[in-house]
């Protein structure tokens, strides 16, 4: 099983050698994209649902002390699209595949569930013992925005993502600069210090696949790319 | 030239399959007919190198159901792991030795 330079063909050895080193990569580089979710399109849509939401609420809040109600109906649908989305990508792209991982990334989507339930309940609860205008509307921006960072954290341990960590710990950055900015300036700040995060991730995830990509196709021979290609 | 080189490997198909199943994270199974796209082959041509991964104890073949449709999930056996790195450390050295 190891080498044979002494081989009078070894050329031909060589070649065929080269030829199957580069059919291992191409496929597994193809099995990867298409078994995994695009995190350029998550990031991406998400990044574009917090930006032109956040932006409405701003817009709208201008001269008067809360956003209009059609505004908070613009910022709900772009998250709920941002949502939906999601769901259907991640479904579609893990379809058929079962296991460790299956299990992990379902346990997962629980947890962002069980997360913005009770969060919900928490704002609930804020609400019946009198809280309302900005103070409401701090809790809920911050409050979310915490929640998503720490799940983003979580998240970056289970699948063993450090630019995912990164990102959670930027998100946490943006839950305090957003509350302590105070209406509507907070609205401001999620536009685009939380959006642009989002937007930033979705380039380094473009950067990553065209590196990745690069790796595939001219590669210098080396099989040593087996496991799961995260950093 | 290849007798060095593992033969239930060493046939494009095969290696392919093996390749995406090696592609997988150890504990993580793949449906037929997912796989089955993953690598644009008809379902007997697969089912037939499968059988002959499945015989060397490369690949793990679990049949089970999901409400009443039956479905067959593939995952690389440890055997077929450690056979599928020895096979490209193998295809290395060649490279190696013909000075490429």
């Amino acid at each position: 099983m190891t080498d044979h330079p002494d081989l009078p063909d070894d050329d031909v050895a060589g070649l065929a050698a080269a030829d199957s080193l580069r059919l291992i990569r191409e496929q597994q580089a193809r099995a990867r994209a298409a078994l995994g979710p695009d995190g350029r399109a998550l990031y991406g849509a998400w990044g574009v649902a917090w930006l032109a939401g956040y932006l409405v609420l701003w817009f709208s809040a201008q001269g008067r002390e809360q956003p209009e109600p059609w505004a908070y109906w613009v910022f709900g649908g772009a998250l709920a699209a941002a949502l939906v989305f999601t769901m259907l990508h991640t479904m579609t792209r893990t379809a058929g595949t079962r296991g460790v991982s299956a299990r992990t990334g379902a346990m997962y989507g629980w947890a962002w569930m069980l997360g913005f339930l009770t969060f919900s309940a928490f704002l609930g609860g804020l609400a019946r013992a009198g809280a309302d205008g900005e103070l409401m509307g701090l809790a809920s921006n911050g409050g979310a925005c915490l929640v998503v960072g720490l799940l983003y954290l979580g998240g970056a341990v289970a699948f063993g993502d450090r630019s995912l960590f990164v990102l959670g710990a930027w998100i946490l950055l943006v839950a305090a600069a957003a509350t302590l900015a105070g209406l509507p300036l907070t609205y401001l700040v999620m536009a685009f210090a939380g959006g642009g995060g989002f937007l930033a991730m979705a380039a380094v995830e473009h950067l990553r696949v065209v590196r990745r990509r690069r790796r595939a196709g001219v590669g210098s021979g080396t099989a040593a790319d087996t496991g799961a290609d995260r950093d | 030239m290849t007798d060095a080189l593992d033969p239930v490997i060493h046939a494009p198909a095969r290696l392919r399959v093996v390749a995406t199943l090696a592609a997988l994270d150890a504990g993580d199974e793949l449906s037929f007919p997912r796989l089955q796209k993953l690598l644009d082959m008809t379902a007997g041509n697969l089912s037939t190198h499968l059988r002959k991964l499945e015989d060397a104890g490369y690949v793990r073949v679990t049949k089970t159901h999901e409400g009443r449709t039956p479905v067959t999930y593939l995952a690389l056996a440890p055997k077929g792991r450690r056979a599928f790195e020895d096979y490209q450390e193998a295809l290395t050295g060649l490279l190696r030795g013909a000075g490429s």
